[in-house]
């Protein structure tokens, strides 16, 4: 039986026996970042556990001892409980598709939770995700267990998501989505309105420097963009995970070029990194704009201006008169005709393999999800408290899932001056 | 009396054109058209002209839908079933997005991009897990119809759509009658999206 780790900075084992996610908080702790105590349970024994139904006994218990030693605190301690996460973390990232338990607080529900992720490495979703993407499926994932932070204890707590760069544009600005008062599974959910990262700013002046310190540190060490998610429980910021890259098309090779001239990788790295579906993708006409509306998820690449409706039977009778952006809280089969009259299409729940971004697709349309801000009535949509009537020209990016009043330049990163000089480098020293 | 079989189709389908609703009705077109006249004067169903239109149910005609299919559930004393059956279909449902979605893009190098549908090697993967997800979707498909004799189109149009290899193309494509399934299975249980 494979041994049990605790979380150390120490901990020098490979994402292929701890996973990617512990692998990268031991990153984080290297780098003197906040995170919560835990411990992580190697893939082995999830191999071992797939094989023959056990789990490591005797090391568990040893595991969470040193954990309440650590925490002082104890499972089932009335004045002091001790409460854990439980999460999935493979070597290969495969989001969304395994499980996660919160708020375990017991030997024995702790012991069904890792049983319990263990066996989501082979529920039929996640097979199929391994089977797309290449992953072979005799790995196993690791489980990462970790003290619970709580992002809705009180007024100086919450949750969000941090990119070190504009995950759109490439820029180099901090980019992300924070939620007061709420924990994280509520920030990818799509369905609940984010604040913007900066906001962070002015609320936690203290939590948004050591953010800002802790991109800094992350990015420089991957000597790449970066996002992590986090969470703030009582006016202090814990790290949760952090993951390098992630970006395509034209953002990704901006971030290259910029990390050239910031002297974190060279010029062959940066060539390296920016494959032909990355300049695929640069291809694709983007909204050139600063004047966002509201942001969701591109769900469907391409840019749609079109007047607004806000019913199908209404984006049916409009579309006579011109183009028309659909916008709806979400589609059901009575919507289709109106998502075949639109132009575009916007909803306000919902994420990227949601049925709206699939018939979307299927119908080649630009589309925009989960726009958690815009509030559909009805005859109008609202944003930031102000009313935009049916009928308002509006254009949408289903790439970056911008939404910006009226009609908006675009423009491709084909012309652009990250790409060419890119180009430029590869030419010079063409990579085999 | 209220026809409840081209009525529902319709609600379940949404707007659509006379043929494809007398197809999934199994009813001839004129006969079709005939009863959707009858609804139309009901004032359940209209019809929109226009490239985009064709016929769909009223305010009224979806309030009048959900009250006979709750009766018909009830009087069939199907409603357990069909509960216990849609609680599998949602177990199954997400990752019928994730294979829908995988038709249409590919992630290469963390890039998603329009499926060009070149790589063989790829669309046969994709067709693989769909084939397996159609065999785990049959007993769910197979408890329903025996709950409510209508469920029994699904199972039909399902495999007809897999066998042309319509995953996520057309209007009758096997995303879309899983869809039009998905609603059924909320208007019959009375369960808002």
């Amino acid at each position: 039986m494979s041994a049990i780790h605790a979380l150390a900075p120490g901990l020098g084992l490979d994402p292929s026996v701890i996973g990617g996610k512990a692998h990268g908080l031991v990153t984080l702790m290297r780098l003197g970042l906040p995170v919560p105590p835990g411990f992580v349970i190697p893939t082995a024994a999830c191999r071992a556990f797939l094989d023959d139904g056990r789990l490591p006994g005797g090391e568990l218990a040893e595991a969470v001892g040193e954990l309440a030693a650590v925490t002082g605190r104890g499972f089932g301690d009335p004045a002091r409980p001790l409460l854990v996460s439980v999460r999935s973390g493979a070597a290969v990232s495969m989001p969304g598709m395994m499980d996660t338990l919160l708020d375990v607080d017991s030997i024995d529900d702790l012991r069904a939770a890792v049983r319990r992720v263990f066996a989501s490495w082979n529920a039929p979703r996640a097979v199929t995700y391994r089977e797309l993407h290449d992953i072979p499926h005799d790995r196993g994932t690791a489980v990462v267990v970790q003290a619970m932070v709580h992002g809705h204890r009180d007024e100086h707590s919450g949750a969000g998501v941090a990119f070190s760069r504009d995950p759109s544009t490439g820029e180099r600005r901090p980019y992300g989505d924070v939620l007061p008062r709420r924990q994280g599974d509520a920030v990818v959910s799509g369905t609940v309105p984010t604040l913007p990262l900066d906001t962070l700013a002015g609320r936690e002046p203290a939590v948004w420097a050591a953010l800002m310190d802790a991109l800094d540190r992350v990015e420089r060490h991957y000597r790449d963009v970066c996002h992590v998610e986090f969470t703030v429980e009582s006016g202090r910021l814990w790290l949760l995970q952090v993951r390098p890259g992630g970006l395509s098309g034209h953002a990704a090779v901006r971030v290259a070029v910029d990390l050239v001239d910031e002297g974190l990788i060279d010029r062959a790295t940066a060539v390296r990194r920016i494959t032909p579906g990355h300049l695929r993708a640069a291809a694709v006409p983007r909204i050139r704009t600063a004047q966002i509306l509201a942001r969701g998820r591109g769900a469907g690449p391409g840019v749609a201006t079109g007047r607004v409706a806000v019913t199908a039977d209404g984006a049916v009778r409009m579309a006579a008169g011109g183009p028309v952006v659909l916008v709806r809280p979400h589609t059901s089969p009575l919507d289709l005709h109106g998502l075949a009259a639109a132009t575009g299409i916007v909803t306000t729940t919902g994420g990227l393999t949601s049925h709206a971004a699939v018939v979307a697709r299927s119908m080649g349309k630009p589309a925009v999800v989960g726009a958690a801000a815009v509030t559909v009535a009805a005859d109008r949509i609202i944003v930031d408290g102000r009313s935009h009537p049916e009928g308002t020209v509006v254009t949408i990016d289903g790439t970056g899932g911008e939404i910006v009043l009226g009609v908006a330049e675009t423009a491709t990163a084909d012309a652009g001056p990250h790409l060419a000089r890119l180009l430029r480098w590869a030419a010079e020293a063409p990579v085999t | 009396m209220t026809d409840l079989r081209v009525l529902h189709t319709l609600r379940c389908m949404g707007f659509t054109d006379l043929d494809r609703v007398a197809s999934v009705a199994g009813l001839p077109p004129e006969e079709t058209e005939s009863r959707l006249i009858d609804l139309a004067v009901e004032g359940l169903v209209t019809r929109t002209p226009g490239a985009f239109g064709g016929w769909g149910p009223t305010e009224a005609g979806k309030i009048e839908d959900a009250r006979l299919v709750a009766e018909e559930l009830d009087k069939a004393g199907a409603r357990a079933a069909v509960t216990s059956a849609y609680e599998d279909f949602m177990v199954l449902n997400p990752e019928l997005l994730d294979l829908s979605t995988a038709w249409h893009l590919r992630t290469v190098d963390g890039v998603a991009a329009a499926n060009d549908h070149t790589d063989a090697g790829y669309d046969d993967r994709v067709l693989a897990r769909f084939t397996d997800l159609d065999r785990r979707v049959s007993p769910v498909c197979a408890a329903l119809a025996a709950a409510l004799p209508r469920f029994g189109s699904y199972r039909t149009r399902l495999s007809t759509a897999l066998a042309r290899g319509d995953l996520a193309e057309s209007t009758s494509s096997y995303h879309n009658v899983w869809f039009q399934l998905h609603e059924d299975l909320l208007v019959t249980l009375g369960i808002p999206r």
